[in-house]
């Protein structure tokens, strides 16, 4: 499967990576791929498909003709590629750990000032059921293929200021809601939830930073191991 | 295979306006419409993918197709396509021009009008 991959990014070669022109590759490497199992399933071997999709590609020189030429000596936006699987499933398991961490600690703050109610386990459940969910998918999409791989921009600022802002949304939210309910009890979980999710983001670069989950690859040096194959 | 497979350069007008009839009953993904085309056309005209890709870069921007990046049926990501309303309009329009096109363009080819 990686022919494809480098297939694609050795005809992408010298093209200024933006997030449209790695978005573009990603959705060529997609569908390519999808080609590949349809041809395995009507019984090519996985050579055989992965030849018969580049050929039925074609030339894909038109299409990269399309995309902005990379300036000579530019900084190039910094990519990585990253074990997808093994990046949600990580992420996944430190939210659920900071979210229960939260949890607990806003619970524990409502007992303290006597505002807990009954309901509080219903939205227990409720709570554990939709982290076990997402567990439960990112543990399977990783046990399914623990090798794909993803190619990422290292852009997280806006990611970062996207988060953030919703967060602070939902936060603003939930305070006007407890003063028309003059009652916050429904509003914690939403804010932990929100928490926890815009924690993802720095959770997810700082795994790649660390470089467990990804293999740092400046585009140059992408195309280098195009050239090497 | 009596026949060589029609010139692409025929149809290359028409893409867009094939794209957007496939896309009306349903969102697809890239290769998934190159398959449809494929079997539509009983294997006489094939549809590229830079060409394909090529026109999606072209429509979006212009608010007639709008995509999203969903999970395949065998796990992997694909970025799938749908139409908007501005796309089912020109979709219409379109089809109605190449109405009007075709019987104009038989007239000419053939030399013969068959109106009185």
């Amino acid at each position: 499967m990686e022919a494809i991959r480098y297939y694609v990014r050795g005809a992408f070669q010298g093209v200024k990576q933006t997030p449209q022109a790695i978005e573009q590759q990603e959705e060529i490497i997609a569908d390519l791929l999808a080609k590949v199992v349809d041809l395995v399933g009507e019984g090519k071997s996985e050579e055989e498909a992965l030849g018969m999709a580049i050929a039925s590609a074609g030339d894909l020189s038109p299409l990269v003709a399309e995309f902005e030429i990379a300036e000579e000596g530019a900084a190039p936006i910094p990519t990585v590629e990253v074990y997808a699987g093994a990046l949600r499933l990580h992420a996944a398991v430190l939210v659920v750990l900071i979210g229960a961490a939260l949890m607990i600690l806003s619970t524990a703050f409502g007992a303290a000032v006597h505002m807990l109610d009954s309901s509080a386990a219903l939205i227990l459940i409720a709570s554990v059921a939709a982290a076990t969910l997402w567990l439960r998918s990112a543990y399977s999409a990783y046990t399914a293929d623990p090798d794909t791989t993803e190619f990422r921009a290292l852009t997280p600022r806006p990611s970062l200021l996207r988060t953030l802002s919703i967060w602070a949304g939902v936060c603003f939210a939930g305070l006007l809601m407890q003063f028309v309910l003059s009652d916050g009890f429904w509003v914690w979980p939403f804010w932990v939830a929100t928490t926890a999710w815009a924690l993802l983001p720095m959770v997810e670069i700082s795994l790649i930073k660390r470089g467990v989950m990804g293999v740092a690859s400046e585009p140059q040096a992408a195309n280098a191991s195009v050239n090497a194959a | 295979m009596s026949e060589a497979p029609i010139s692409s350069d025929l149809i290359r007008g028409h893409v867009d306006t094939i794209i957007l009839g496939l896309l009306s009953s349903k969102d697809r993904y890239g290769y998934e419409l190159c398959k449809e085309v494929a079997q539509l056309s009983d294997g006489e005209y094939e549809l590229k993918e830079p060409t394909l890709y090529s026109a999606f870069r072209r429509m979006e921007p212009q608010g007639l197709i709008s995509s999203r990046w969903g999970e395949g049926s065998q796990g992997g990501r694909r970025k799938y396509y749908s139409i908007t309303d501005d796309g089912k309009r020109a979709y219409r329009q379109n089809l109605e021009d190449w109405k009007r096109a075709r019987t104009l363009i038989d007239r000419l080819v053939s030399g013969e009008s068959t109106k009185e």
